[in-house]
């Protein structure tokens, strides 16, 4: 009886030790960022996931701002806003690809406690067929128009955060392709992977202001964007996608507010992407003890299912093009 | 007798992850040759990129380096031919102008290794870098390697089902594409970018015979860092990479 306790012991003793250890060493500390009265910028708000955020953050309190392209659309999203949660957003017509139009649209509002980068456009085809135009457009919104977003807004939140003494967030929407590149996405896994890039470079520039990191990484989500891809989507990518399901716009919002609030530098939106985001942990930092434990646990076996993963990607692409070469 | 029986016990579960991995990986393993092959090499007049192209002539290949300045082009043949004998094509251009570099890739044959090697580092923080140094870079490093992977993708594609042989697009990254890091927020989601790239482009050509690399250097002693260490306020924050300086040969 004694030997197995002690074995038990013995056993559990490592897990315990590790646990603690990283209480101790997990960077950034935890942090809640409230929402209530506090300013919320949300960009491509007038639509899909970036309209369910804006929506949500209304419903919890927040002055929200919404900037996207067109005019009409953004009316139409602060109807209904208006509508669902009593709460007048602001509207703001302004193209990301333009940085002094960013610059002049989050003058008018005043300094933001949230921002939330979230528009985006994606095009799915294989590079060889993609004109370069199309590549442009997605590296010029997805990725320089985040750095217009970040750069006009940061002077105002970093004065602010001074003035409240409160933190607050940059929340950057990329996507489970900024996780793993997959067939016929060069062009959108380069601009959501560079996303990555710019945010844990960015949360070590502005930890000190009391700024925090949010990355989303969503997988196809029901929203107009989606519908948009789907028209041009390879078949093979169809294939691979279909690894992870797909999810409705509104709970990829509230995923993403939830994270948001507790300062999450990795957001992961189901059970699969919170599986690829242990196989894919590398050096991005995690606040949580808790999550770090599951993500040391669990790297050699998430690798392996990531392997499996691309064994079966591989063989589907391999099956494809010898179906293609029968015809 | 019965303790080696328990030793063949515990290693029975790697034996067999080890059997399992060896069926499942993939792409499967390949060997790219490179003697009599065609490599081109961007960013090839001087650092890593010179390094490559001088060692790729040494191992029999044919090169053709390509960059911006003819002058620095020039100085790179001369030195690659004084090292290795081997006269290599040289080709100005900017990575930054798709049709600049279709028009190099069309005077050149077919490109059976091409390697993207060119690449500009300015670390500042965020806030205060202009927008144009972050733009420099994003279209340097990441849409000038789009650039090159459209131009020579076609040409490389016949050549290789020609030829038989496996080809190669190979991308240098850096440590600073793997984890993000202060005064990298232009640089890091450049080289963050090129994995994502690399990572699709692996599916979409592998039934072309093309294989892709990434490679990821630390900090490399070239013109390129010295570059980068002078444009810091701080220059102790550029060594941040804890790894020795390499050489770039």
């Amino acid at each position: 009886m004694a030997s197995l306790f002690f074995l038990f012991l013995l056993l559990l003793l490592p897990l315990v030790v590790v646990l603690l250890l990283l209480a101790v060493i997990v960077r950034p500390r935890p942090v809640r960022i409230p929402l209530k009265g506090r300013h919320v910028l949300v960009s491509g708000g007038s639509s899909g996931i970036g309209f369910a955020l804006a929506r949500r953050a209304a419903a919890e309190g927040a002055r929200v701002s919404i900037l996207a392209r067109d005019p009409d659309r953004l009316r139409d999203a602060c109807d209904a806003i208006r509508r669902d949660t009593g709460v007048d957003a602001a509207a703001l017509a302004a193209d990301v690809r333009d940085p002094a139009a960013v610059a002049r649209a989050l003058e008018t509002v005043g300094p933001v406690d949230v921002l939330v980068c979230n528009q985006g456009v994606f095009v799915p085809q294989e590079l060889e067929r993609q004109s370069l135009e199309e590549v442009r457009f997605m590296v010029e919104v997805n990725l320089m128009g985040t750095f217009h977003l970040i750069k006009a807004a940061l002077p105002a939140m970093k004065q602010r955060g001074k003035e409240t003494g409160l933190p607050a967030s940059i929340a950057i929407m990329s996507s489970q392709a900024g996780q793993v590149g997959v067939y016929g996405y060069t062009a959108y896994s380069a601009t959501k992977f560079g996303l990555r890039g710019l945010a844990e470079a960015l949360q070590h520039e502005v930890i000190m202001d009391n700024i925090h990191v949010t990355l989303i990484f969503p997988p196809d989500t029901d929203t107009p964007g989606l519908a948009e891809e789907l028209k041009r989507r390879p078949e093979i990518t169809n294939v691979i996608a279909a690894s992870s399901g797909g999810m409705k716009a509104d709970d990829v919002a509230q995923k993403a507010l939830n994270g948001i609030k507790s300062a999450q530098f990795v957001v992961p939106c189901n059970f699969e992407g919170t599986m690829l985001s242990i196989a894919t942990a590398g050096l991005s930092p995690q606040r949580s003890y808790l999550m770090a434990f599951n993500e040391v646990l669990g790297a050699s076996l998430m690798r392996f299912i990531g392997l499996c993963f691309q064994w079966n990607w591989f063989s589907a692409i391999e099956k494809w093009h010898a179906k293609k070469k029968r015809k | 007798m019965a303790s080696l029986f328990f030793l063949f016990l515990l290693l029975l579960p790697f034996a067999i992850l080890l059997l399992v991995l060896a069926a499942i990986v993939r792409p499967r393993p390949v060997r790219i040759p490179l003697k009599g092959r065609h490599v081109l090499v961007t960013g090839g007049s001087s650092g890593i990129g010179l390094a490559l192209a001088l060692r790729a002539a040494a191992e029999g290949a044919r090169v053709t380096i390509l960059a911006r300045d003819p002058s620095r082009l020039q100085d790179a043949r001369d030195a690659i031919l004084l090292a290795t004998g081997v006269d290599v094509t040289i080709l100005a251009a900017d990575v930054r102008d798709p049709e600049a570099v279709c028009r190099a890739l069309e005077a050149a044959d077919p490109v059976d290794v091409l390697v993207c090697s060119h690449g500009v580092f300015l670390p500042q923080e965020l806030e205060r870098q202009s927008l144009e140094e972050v733009r420099f870079m994003v279209e340097v490093n990441l849409m000038g390697t789009f650039h090159l992977i459209k131009a020579s993708l076609p040409t490389m594609k016949q050549r290789a089902k020609e030829s038989g042989l496996p080809a190669s697009i190979a991308i240098v990254s850096s440590q600073a594409g793997q984890v993000g890091i202060y005064g990298y927020t232009a640089y890091s989601a450049s080289k963050f970018g090129l994995r994502g790239l690399a990572e699709a482009l692996q599916h979409e050509v592998i039934a072309d015979n093309i294989h892709i690399t990434l490679v990821f250097p630390p900090d490399t002693d070239t013109p390129g860092l010295a570059e980068g260490v002078d444009n810091c306020l701080y220059s102790d924050r550029c060594h941040t990479f804890p790894f020795p300086f390499l050489n770039a040969c």
